[in-house]
Parts: structure tokens; sequence; C-alpha cells
């Protein structure tokens, strides 16, 4: 039985890789994008006409996490329950830091949902070298097809039923890449940056829960798996966008430096919002957010330096 | 001569049956469960044969579930030490041991006689005489004992009057015509948050008349004890569920008893918290395994080609005054209270309780609220009143592609586990959004913040122990009952939860004055004291069993001078 075709939804960096790794799995594509452009891949076929990702069954959707609920509703339409749609942003929507597979979820008819994450790069993805990829869903057969559709030898896709635990190790990665790329280039040593990630995690960690999410998965791939992945030198758009904004760069100049929408700047601020009314410690995050506000970032990091140590 | 309790004993596991002079032939308009009767001997067997060929697959399997089952029993039976023990343990001792020489056939009938007798005892009745009977006995019995001098009038056979005391008491919102359309096309299953055991009660008699059909329910096998309430149990259909049983082939024939039930179109009710709300806090923590055996029928009848729907009914039982409050929260608060499941002794089980209970409601006219929600499909989908699910933006989706792997419906555990985790979380949210907020849970929220914001940080039990000694000025009160009131009546106002609609433009001093009178003289503790000027807080405990119902809005009901209380308080649910 042949297999039915996979559809990518938005076509930036990030999706048409997707496309190019399924094309390589032997797999038709459907890739949509808002204006049509015809595909320089075999088996990528671009179409801006959303009607036509309902002949996949599954769907990733690679759209910036503030485009997710509308790209939703125009999909929506389109779909019905035998629909999985799994995506790759690093958001989290709205002041109540909701999860994408929620949005997803409640906005389309198709439940079967869930979040592609992890040390996976765009790079890997396009050239088939080494690397691995965790999806969070509840659904056995959404990771199956995910793994059908763009795993290999050289691509290991491990599964997790924590899907909201894959979606803030996500967004949680994103904005400390952000702060890691700042750091790197104030040539904080790897001493200082070590300490600062690993206490930063376990911040995250003390979050978690209070969004649906096991602290756990965030010392996996999502998490932790990811974050070295960063510290490795990988390519990321939030790193740049991290040594931009440490050079002087204003955010809007050093966003488009970095070359995509990044996530964490928009984040940080309602985390720590959101660590405020919940009464959660989260003094990294607010010493970001205070950065990202323009606070000197040698005194944010002296002041967190200067706090009471405690047991870990 | 058999000993009383060995007959008591008997009737609880083989409960009365009135004799059949003629076969009941229902009417072509009865409800499903009127033809329950005749399918009984095929359910059993139906039920049985999927639980025992569930493990028949390999000898380990077959195995495994007989020596499970043997050594949960005898581990029950040894410790029980009652005459069912002295029955039973013999059977169980002697299978034990011949388990391991038993040839494959041999192990295959074992189980199969197993699951067999599980089933059997599991199973219920329905006889139509004794569901006419209750229907007509049940309010009358309650109302006098409401008011004993009624009661020889409560029992004279009357026109156009049913149960009048009751039904001033119980108030059935939502849309009942809707469900009236779909238990004609599909199969209901009603989930109900569970306070009180009165909850069947009031619950059958909310769907009687609202109109609806009656259901089939799991009851405790505690429940059947009394020979008197095991044969109304019995005979409307209720099944047995004995909570001692820690077989996973017990578990199972539960599960699969449900799900067969509900694939052959009997409507439903099981209560998703599993055991009444220690604390008062709306659910959050479901036990699914009920909901799950819905979405199982679901998907197997699509899978044979039966296309009826199965719709779950969020319903929310909302009392200003409950039986068994003060045992309830006790229970909670208790280190030991998570272990101790099965409640005997508390006000449900002393009848001075509940003659107490009833006068002080009918007194007062202290309502219970039955609040029928939305129906919803096994994906959590509204339902409209043809029984089509809607997705999004009211465009309609069907239910059965859910069930589809590349286009064919399939049984899959996995996924419908997944399912009924996702409904599971429709459902809390959908309890929140149809809990009716009472006069008692206002004032009791503002004593209790109140209290909270005298005493920040304290720990939960320390401050429980303040007995009268935090005071407010009656005009402070008044004035927060109100401007909470209104912060309750504009979240109604988003769909996010329900105002007792007699409360939404009362005074204020009236809501006060209500729950007080609400209080005083049914509890043995009195939870607030009006002293003129001031209300004191008397019992923290009550407070703050009263006041949890709104623990998921306390942050949005709160200035923000009372952040931090209000803080202190969303984290309830979440701490204990």
């Amino acid at each position: 039985m042949s297999l039915p075709p996979v559809a990518v939804v938005g076509a930036g960096g990030f999706g048409r890789a997707i496309a190019q790794a399924a094309a390589r799995c032997g797999r038709d594509v459907i890739l949509w994008s808002r204006s049509e452009r015809s595909s320089e891949e075999a088996r990528v076929r671009r179409t801006s006409a959303l009607a036509e990702v309902a002949a996949a069954e599954l769907a990733f959707v690679a759209v910036p996490s503030p485009f997710v609920a509308s790209v939703a509703d125009e999909l929506a339409p389109h779909l019905d329950g035998r629909h999985y749609l799994v995506h790759v942003s690093r958001g989290l929507i709205g002041e109540e830091l909701a999860p994408i597979s929620r949005v997803l979820r409640e906005r389309t008819p198709a439940h079967r949902v869930g979040a592609l994450a992890g040390p996976l790069a765009v790079d890997a993805l396009r050239e088939g070298s080494p690397s691995g990829a965790i999806v969070g869903t509840r659904f056995p057969e959404v990771a199956d097809a995910v793994r059908e559709a763009i795993g290999s030898p050289a691509l290991r896709i491990y599964d997790t039923d924590d899907v909201v635990g894959v979606e803030v190790a996500s967004a949680m990665v994103g904005l400390l890449a952000l702060t890691a790329g700042y750091a790197q280039a104030m040539e904080v040593n790897g001493t200082t940056l070590a300490v600062f990630l690993t206490r930063a995690l376990a911040e995250a960690a003390r979050i978690a829960p209070t969004l649906g999410a096991d602290p756990q998965t965030l010392f996996g791939l999502a998490g932790m798996g990811d974050l070295m992945a960063v510290l490795a030198g990988g390519d990321r758009p939030e790193v740049r966008l991290g040594r931009a904004l440490a050079g002087g760069a204003p955010l809007a100049a050093a966003g488009a430096e970095a070359g995509a929408h990044i996530e964490g700047v928009s984040i940080a601020q309602r985390l720590a919002e959101h660590a405020r009314r919940m009464d959660l410690e989260a003094p990294i995050t607010q010493a970001i957010v205070g950065v990202l506000e323009g606070r000197s970032a040698q005194e944010a990091l002296d002041a967190l330096m200067a706090r009471e140590v405690g047991s870990e | 001569m058999r000993s009383p309790f060995k007959i008591s004993r008997r009737l609880s596991e083989r409960p009365l049956r009135l004799p059949h002079l003629s076969p009941y032939v229902p009417a072509p308009d009865d409800p499903a469960i009127f033809w329950f009767n005749s399918e009984r001997d095929d359910i059993v067997r139906e039920v049985a044969e999927r639980v025992a060929e569930a493990h028949c697959g390999s000898r380990e399997a077959m195995e495994l579930a007989l020596n499970d089952a043997a050594y949960h029993e005898i581990r029950r039976l040894e410790k029980q030490r009652d005459a069912e023990a002295t029955e039973r343990l013999p059977y169980w001792r002697g299978l034990s041991r011949r388990i391991a020489r038993m040839t494959d056939e041999e192990k295959r009938e074992a189980l199969h006689e197993l699951t067999c007798r599980l089933a059997r005892d599991v199973a219920g009745n329905f006889d139509p005489r004794v569901y006419n009977m209750a229907k007509h006995l049940v309010p009358r019995l309650l109302a006098g004992v409401m008011r004993p001098s009624s009661l020889p009038a409560e029992l004279l056979p009357r026109r156009g009057v049913d149960g009048s005391v009751l039904d001033r008491l119980l108030r059935v919102e939502g849309d009942t015509r809707t469900l009236s359309a779909l238990e004609k096309t599909g199969t209901l299953v009603y989930v109900p948050t569970h306070s009180s055991n009165l909850d069947s009660i009031v619950l059958g008699r909310a769907l009687e008349v609202a109109g609806l059909s009656p259901v089939i329910y799991g009851a405790g096998k505690n429940l059947f004890t009394n020979p008197i309430v095991s044969f109304f149990m019995h005979n409307l259909g209720a099944y047995r569920v004995d909570r001692r049983v820690r077989a996973r082939l017990y578990k199972e024939v539960l599960k699969v008893y449900s799900q067969v039930m509900i694939e052959r179109g009997y409507h439903s009710l099981f209560f998703p918290g599993g055991t009444r709300s220690r604390s008062n806090l709306i659910e959050t923590h479901l036990k699914l395994g009920l909901a799950g055996s819905a979405v199982n029928a679901f998907s197997n009848n699509r899978v044979h080609g039966v296309l009826r729907n199965v719709y779950f009914v969020p319903t929310t039982i909302n009392y200003e005054l409950v039986l068994e409050a003060e045992t309830l929260i006790e229970d909670w608060l208790r280190a030991a209270g998570q272990a101790r499941y099965i409640i005997d002794d508390d006000e449900f089980s002393r009848v001075e309780r509940w003659v107490a209970f009833f006068r002080k409601v009918v007194n007062l006219e202290a309502p219970c609220v039955i609040r029928f929600g939305g129906p919803i499909d096994c994906f959590g989908n509204p339902v409209d009143d043809s029984g089509r699910s809607t997705g999004p933006a009211g465009l309609p989706v069907d239910p059965g592609t859910y069930v589809l792997r590349r286009g064919k419906p399939v049984v899959d555990r996995t996924r419908d586990a997944a399912y009924t985790r996702d409904l599971g979380e429709v459902l809390v949210r959908r309890y929140r959004e149809e809990t009716v907020i009472m006069a008692t849970a206002i004032v009791a929220h503002v004593l209790y913040r109140r209290l909270v914001a005298r005493t920040p940080g304290m720990d939960l039990f320390a401050r429980l122990r303040l007995r009268g000694e935090v005071a407010l000025g009656r005009d402070e009160v008044v004035r927060e009952v109100g401007t909470l009131r209104d912060r309750l009546v504009a979240l109604q106002a988003e769909g996010r939860v329900r105002v007792y609609e007699d409360l939404v433009e009362a005074d204020p001093e009236a809501i006060v004055d209500r729950a007080l009178t609400v209080w005083s003289g049914y509890h043995t503790k009195v939870a607030a004291k009006d002293l003129g000027p001031e209300i004191t807080a008397e019992d923290p405990t009550l407070l703050l069993y009263y006041q949890n119902r709104l623990v998921p809005f306390a942050l949005e009901l709160c200035d923000e001078s009372d952040l931090p209380a209000a803080r202190e308080i969303a984290a309830i649910g979440r701490k204990l």
C-alpha cells in the first residue's frame, strides 16, 4: 500500500528542511506557504492552497507561534479526526503560556497532535547527517507517522507522552540559547556559563509543573539535549540574536540579523510574570527580562552571583 | 438454621427479585434499560468471553491471570476472616495449587468459569415494576422524612402531584430537551461530579423530573448489605462494584461490562471522581477507567459497522449544604485520609443525621442544583441536538474519523487511552464551567481568605486550629461578598462558571444571612457566628470545605491587596 503524502505547513527554513528530509525518505510532500512558488526539490510540491493539506495524514506545522492560531483557523475546515498535526515551534501562547499543541487541538478538529523538538538543526535535516529528535505525543501512531516520514538510521526519533513537557523544554531552550549567545558575545567564561545554564534549567524545572509539564522531560533530549547542541556551537538563530543584542543592536535590528522569528524574547516577560503570580522563585528568568529591557548584563550577572547559595 | 449474617450476605450477593407471573414485554418507546433482563444472560456471556479470551493468547498469559486472581483473593479473604472467607478460601487455595499442573485446556476452562462467575456477580437486574414503585415511593418517603406529619398524606396515591417537597429542593438546569433527543439516537453517558452519597438518588430523581431515561450505574457492594437498599439497587439496573477485590480480572470484567452495556445502547452513569470529593474542590484528578470503556465501546462499534454514537454529559451536582461535609473534610485532612477509601461511618450511614439534614434543608429550602452540561462526543467535541459533533467554529466533524488508521476504523487501546486522557481534561474544564456557586461557598471564601490574610504563611493545620479567633466587621464581609459575587457574575458572562440564579441580583447582606442561617443548626460545629456588628470564623475547617469550590478562581476573585492570601488559597489544590 502506498503511503499518503506528508504535508508541511510553513516554508521557512525549518519547514523546508523537514520537507527535504521527508522527500529523502521517499515520501511525496505538500509544502504550503502563503506565496506560491515552484519547488526545486524532487517529490516536494509547493502550494498556497491549505485545502491540499487534507490529502496528507501527517502534517508538520512549521509557522512561528504568533501565526499558529490563525493558520490553525484556516486549516480547520479542511481537517477531521483522521489527521495528525505535529508542530515544531518553540513558542508558548498568550499570558497563560498555552502550549501550541493545545491551540492546534482546540482550533482544529484534529486531536492527534504532537510536538517535535530536541537537538534537530536545519543543517542536519537537509544533509541527513546523524542527529536525533523527540516527538511529544499521547498517540503512538503519531510518533510512528513522524518516524515513517522523516526518521532514518541517521535521524533517531524518540517519543514521550509528555507533550507539554517537550513544548516547555523547547521554549526554555530557545530562551537560554538567546542568553548563551549574549554571554558568548560578552566573553563570559565557560564555567560561569555552565553554572548559569544549569541553574536556569533547574529554574525551568520548577516552573514546568505549573504549566502541566513533567520536569524530568527538561533533562532529556527536548531540554538538556537541545541545550548541549546550542553550546556545542550549532548555528542557531537564537544564539545569533543574543550576540547581536550583546553588541548593542536594537531588538528589531538584531531580530533581522538573526534571520528568523525568535520566540524567546516574547516568552521571557510572560514567564517572569507567570512565576510572579504563581509565587515561584525565578531569579534567572527575571534577570534575562531585565537585560532584554536594557539593564546591564554585567549587573544582572553580579546580582545573580550575590544571591544566597542553598542546596541544589 | 441459617444465621442472620449468612442470610444478609446471601441477600447482598443474590438480592431478591419479584416473581414473574408473566414475562414483561417492553413497549417500543420504553427506554433501552427495560429490555435489559431479556439480554442479561447474553451480556454476562459476552463479557466473560471477552475478558477470558483476552488472556488466552498464551500459556503464560493464562497462568498470570489465574495466579493474579488467586493471589489477590486469598490475601483479601485471609484478612476478611468472615463467612465469605470460610466459604471461598478452599476454592482459591485449591486453584492456586493446581494452576501449575493444569493443561492449557484446563486453564482456559478455569478462566472462562472464573470470568463467568465474576460477570454474573457484577451484572444487575432491571424490573420495570420496581422502577415504577421506586419512582413514586422514593420522593414521598424522603418527603416524609423531611416532614413526618406529612408521611400518611405523602404515601397516599395522588394525581398530578409527585414528590413535591423533594422537587422544591431540586433544581434541574441545562438543555434537557437536547438530551431527550439524543437518547433516542445514541448512548448517553452521564459523568457527574460527586459530593455526597445522596448524589445517585438526587440524580435519579433529576433524570425522571427531566423526562430522561433511567441509567445503569455501578454501586459499591457495601450499599448492597442493607437488604432493602440492595433490593432497589439490584432491581433498578445497578451493577455491583466490590472495591475490596483487587484481582486484575475483576477490574477487567467491570470495564468490559460497562463497555458492552454502552455498545448495546444502555445509557450509563459513573462518577469520574471515583469517590466523593473529600475536600469539596471541583474534581481535577479523574479516574478514567469507565470513561475509557465508553471510548472503547464507540471504536468497537465503529469497527463492526455500528454507527450509534456515544455522548458524554458533564453534570455537576451542587449543594448549598452538604450532608457529609464534616466527615469528608476531616478525612481529607487526616494524613491517613488518602487510604481510607471506603467510609462507612459517615453521616450517610446515620439515620438521625439524614433526618436532621433533610429537615434543615426543607425548612430553609436549601437547594441542590443538578446542572446537565452540553453533551460532548468521546473526543471532547460539542454535540448539537441532532447528534452531530461540531469542531471549532461550529463545523461538523464525523466522530468516526478519530478511530481511522489509513482510512479504516481500527480498535487501538493505546490510542483510545490517549483520547480518554484528553477527554478527562475536557471534563475537568467543563466541571469548572458548569459548577453552580452557592451562597455558602461565597461567604466561606470571603471569611477564609480574611483568615489567611491575617495569618500569612501559616501552616494549614495551625490555621485550622484558630477557632473563633478571627473576627471581621459585618460591613466588611457584606462588602466583600458583594464584590466577589459581582466578579463571579462577570466570570459567568464569560462562560467560566455558574452562579446560583437567586444570588445574581441578591442583596449581599441577604447572601451573608443566608449562608449563616444554612450553616447553623445542622453541622455539629458552627462554621461562622453572627455577633451582630462582627462575624467570627468559628470553624475554619468547615469554611475551608465550603470555600474550596472557589479555589480555581481564587486569583481572579481578589484585589491586588489580597493577592498573597489568594495565592495561598490557589495552592490548596496543588499542595494537598
